[in-house]
């Protein structure tokens, strides 16, 4: 009698706090209204998982980040970035957060109700467990730098088992994002932490760890794991309490979510095109156009949508300005009439058709350009451009001293010295070794020697992220990826100092400019600016400055497509697509 | 016997030793390590990657992480993997046993097709069915196995869409494993087995038929080849008992250097067979500079190659009475 009372008291309980997290119905172009359920959504993954430990795992795709993740953005977490406007939701959260202390104290309600998928309810405890642990050097995860803001710890102290207080060294517009991260399980990790320290967590949830013993706080658990063949997820069967889609049904519509390794990008192709798995990355035009015959062949029944939106990475040239060993080279490389010439050179629309066939954008600057807010932010600024112009190019030369050619047709100074310097890339990458080439070819036209040549991935990065007076290259092609949308500079970019500040890395990593100092100012300013509206007008102001340097030429930028089997439901509209969102929630696809 | 093999295991040390040293200090002689493809990540600090390097001890020199890495295999610590942050031992040993099913497998395909081939060359010299046989083995063994592979699936596709036969052209399980009985999953490995094999075994299997045709005719024609027929033994007897058992020698001899090359796979059929054996492991792990797991794997073969070795002079002083183990 005590115990069926007990379990009234539990029921009732459990169903009058549980308030859930229900989708908005704009969330996807295709509603469920039939409410079909089961299936299971089949991915591919090109390489084999390497850990199921969450702490220890560094892999761009990994079983712990699919357990907890919901397509391709957002993921277990305290607060959700919604793909239509940016803007941070409570999920796991219960309402936003009280902020206090100047932006620098968030104490945030954790949503009642939720729990793992071994049925133990999650609480304070598990974030600062997984807190704790991700913290901890001795460990090695990836997420360390999440935690520290300047070098300077952020603290969450647990204040009652359903209340968490982030305490944040400075204000931060990355606030949101620092805080939401996957808890994981304290009755798997804090016990095994608090008996043996670092070497305890390193030692749990391996690949050997039968999948029975796997806890998610997300949408899917492991179910079965085959090494370099497939892993098999199932749904986490307490997810659908806390996860409503508009109409009040429990998520997710699937049961399973399948990734099969295929070890090669052509291999992924072809099973996307023999209709083995439901959604393949559309690299380039050739992978477009075999797509396309497939589906009007009548071989395929999918989706194709070219061009959604430009992808969230770049490509550059960097010209380097510390070479004290060829004085004449620095002190043209700090030239900025030299380096708004060397943009001028750029032919970015024969790129983008050349070398992208012609899927990609032209781009002015570090912002990626899928950020567009950000973009349209930079040109309200009046950040300059210097597009494709040879006659401008040359008149800027002319400035420099550069007037008389020689007899093969080459710019040269006073002393006949030859305008000339050396461009690496990364051999292998076709697309980079394309763009060094069409820019080598416009520069003879104007007389600027540029040697071209492709070397070995790992020099190149050490000679790009070398410090020091005399630094071992002239000018490098290279690209960018990863960063969000709520500030769109890196911070080992923009800011004097960091290891990618790559056109000017003195040993004591001091700005030359008065350009770079205003340009590191104004990116603390951003990082530290709460409302969106003013933070985007400083990175505008920044991308204004960062224009008139030209401290890095950029060039180009690839699309992002959209591919998927028909028998998949769901998706995104077409507006919300992009490179960064994805085209999809996984909560709200279905198998029609 | 038992001198020779402490012979051979003290003269081994010396060649594991010199070997370990060049696996190691070879992949160290790669420009960058482990850690460089994340000094590209704008969001990766330099304290981070500077910790990541302590954990890893690639900032010591390479003469210490060498010292401490012999240290620990002679306690049978092969290391940690960088990629997958586990004992380099537990990621392959599961990967050495899905590419010794598939090497076992295209071995046995392998001798079951040369032999029978080689042997009717030698007996039928000449005739028409050698020359054809000698012809399409000619022509398979200009192929590269990876590209003969591409065309059976190629084919086999072909064959799947004009007669929805669902014949496996990849991995090593269906997606429908895990619910098979015991014997459903025999099956199922075995079904994906079967192509790649006889791409394997029929691609090799030009050399070795024409390695045996060539030993049968010259055996078929020494002196006590003659005399046994002189005394009237039947010609099968001739034939494998007198003839075979003498022309193997020289591939008995060679049986020794299968042993690594049973756990090193297959090589790039694993690839595209999108087989989970050692290879594509293997080549990832070079891509991503995993230093223990390249190092750890060589060692593991180069062992294994020794031990191959004793094993083939064990296995040659028992099919040749002449040869002697001491």
């Amino acid at each position: 009698m005590k115990k069926a009372l007990f379990i009234a008291l539990a029921l009732t309980a459990t169903s009058a706090s549980a308030a859930p997290f229900v989708y908005p119905a704009a969330w996807t172009a295709e509603q469920n209204t039939a409410n079909k359920r089961g299936g299971e959504l089949r991915l591919s993954v090109l390489s084999d998982f390497k850990t199921i430990n969450p702490f220890t795992s560094a892999e761009a795709d990994s079983i712990p980040g699919t357990m907890v993740e919901n397509g391709e953005f957002g993921s277990a977490s305290l607060f959700l970035q919604d793909p239509r406007n940016d803007e941070f939701l409570p999920y796991m959260a219960d309402a936003k957060p009280v902020v206090s202390n100047n932006g620098k104290r968030f104490v945030v309600k954790i949503r009642p109700g939720m729990k793992f998928s071994d049925g133990q309810a999650i609480t304070a405890d598990d974030w600062i467990t997984t807190w704790k642990i991700h913290t901890d050097d001795k460990v090695g995860s990836n997420s360390f730098d999440n935690f520290f803001l300047n070098k300077k710890p952020i603290t969450i102290k647990k204040i009652d088992n359903l209340t968490l207080q982030f305490d944040f060294p400075q204000v931060s517009s990355t606030a949101y994002g620092r805080m939401s991260f996957a808890p994981w399980p304290d009755h798997v990790f804090g016990k095994a932490y608090r008996e043996g320290g670092a070497d305890a967590i390193k030692k749990l949830w391996t690949l050997g760890t039968p999948a029975s013993q796997i806890v998610s706080p997300g949408m899917w658990v492991l179910e079965s794991y085959r090494a370099g063949e497939r892993s098999v997820f199932t749904k986490n069967p307490y997810w659908g309490e806390w996860n409503k889609d508009s109409r009040g049904n429990a998520l997710p519509y699937l049961d399973k979510l399948s990734y099969r390794v295929t070890n090669d990008a052509n291999a992924t192709l072809a099973a996307f095109l023999a209709g083995q798995i439901d959604q393949a990355p559309m690299r380039n035009a050739d992978d477009l156009a075999q797509t396309k015959r497939a589906i009007d062949g009548g071989t395929l029944k999918a989706t194709l949508l070219p061009n959604v939106s430009p992808q969230a990475q770049s490509s550059w040239i960097t010209f380097n300005w510390n070479k004290s060993a060829e004085p004449a080279q620095q002190k043209l490389f700090r030239d900025v009439r030299f380096r708004r010439a060397m943009s001028h050179i750029a032919n970015r629309k024969a790129m983008v058709d050349l070398a992208l066939g012609g899927l990609g954008v032209e781009t002015y600057s570090s912002v990626y350009p899928v950020f567009r807010q950000q973009i349209a932010a930079g040109t309200a600024a009046g950040a300059p451009r210097y597009p494709y112009n040879l006659a401008e190019a040359s008149k800027l030369l002319a400035q420099i001293g550069y007037t008389k050619k020689n007899a093969q047709g080459y710019l040269v100074d006073k002393a006949g010295k030859v305008l000339e310097f050396n461009l690496s890339t990364n051999a292998g990458n076709t697309v980079r070794e394309q763009l060094g080439r069409i820019f080598a070819d416009e520069a003879k036209k104007v007389g600027v020697k540029v040697n071209f040549t492709p070397i070995d991935f790992n020099n190149l990065v050490n000679q790009l992220t070398s410090k020091g007076e005399n630094r071992p290259f002239d000018a490098i092609l290279l690209g960018l990826s990863g960063g969000g949308n709520v500030w769109s500079f890196g911070t080992n970019v923009t800011p004097c100092g960091g290891n990618l500040h790559s056109y000017n890395n003195p040993t004591n990593g001091a700005c030359l400019t008065p350009q770079e100092s205003l340009m590191t100012k104004l990116y603390y300013q951003g990082d530290a600016e709460l409302d969106d509206a003013k933070r985007r007008a400083i990175g505008g102001q920044l991308m204004k400055v960062e224009g008139e340097l030209q401290p890095v030429i950029y060039l180009v930028g690839g699309n992002y497509h959209v591919a998927y089997n028909e028998r998949l439901g769901g998706e995104f509209a077409r507006n919300m697509m992009d490179a960064f969102y994805g085209s999809r929630m996984w909560a709200l696809s279905f198998i029609k | 016997m038992i001198p020779f093999l402490l012979r051979r295991l003290v003269q081994s040390i010396p060649t594991l030793l010199l070997a370990s040293i060049l696996i190691f200090f070879v992949i160290q002689l790669a420009p960058g390590d482990f850690l460089t493809p994340a000094k590209l990540n704008p969001n990766i600090s330099e304290e981070q990657i500077a910790a990541l390097q302590r954990n890893f001890g690639l900032d010591r020199p390479a003469w210490q992480q060498y010292l401490f890495w012999m240290g620990n295999m002679f306690q049978g610590d092969f290391g940690l993997s960088f990629q997958y942050q586990q004992p380099v031992l537990d990621i392959i040993w599961p990967r050495i046993l899905n590419s010794l099913y598939l090497a076992l497998m295209s071995l046995i395909l392998y001798y079951s097709i040369s032999i029978p081939l080689g042997v009717y060359g030698a007996v039928r010299q000449n005739s028409p069915g050698d020359n054809a046989v000698n012809v399409v083995l000619y022509f398979l063994l200009g192929f590269p196995s990876f590209f003969l592979a591409l065309i059976v699936i190629y084919f086999i596709l072909q064959i799947r869409n004009a007669t929805g036969l669902d014949i496996p052209i990849g991995g090593m399980t269906s997606n429908n494993f895990e619910e098979l009985s015991p014997f459903g999953q025999m099956l199922d490995i075995l079904k994906h087995l079967i192509i790649p094999a006889l791409v394997l075994a029929i691609s090799d299997a030009a050399g070795l038929t024409r390695v045996i045709r060539g030993q049968m005719l010259e055996v078929m024609r020494s002196d006590y080849v003659r005399t046994a027929r002189a005394k009237g033994v039947s010609e099968r007897t001739a034939i494998w008992k007198h003839t075979f058992r003498n022309a193997i020698l020289p591939i008995v001899a060679g049986i020794g250097g299968l042993l690594p090359a049973l756990i090193s796979g297959v090589g790039f059929l694993e690839v595209v067979f999108a087989y989970p054996g050692i290879t594509p492991m293997l080549l990832t792990a070079i891509g991503t500079q995993d230093l223990y797991l390249i190092a750890g794997f060589t060692v593991i073969t180069t062992v294994l190659l020794i031990i191959g070795n004793v094993i083939s002079d064990i296995l040659l002083a028992v099919v040749d009475p002449r040869v002697k183990v001491s």
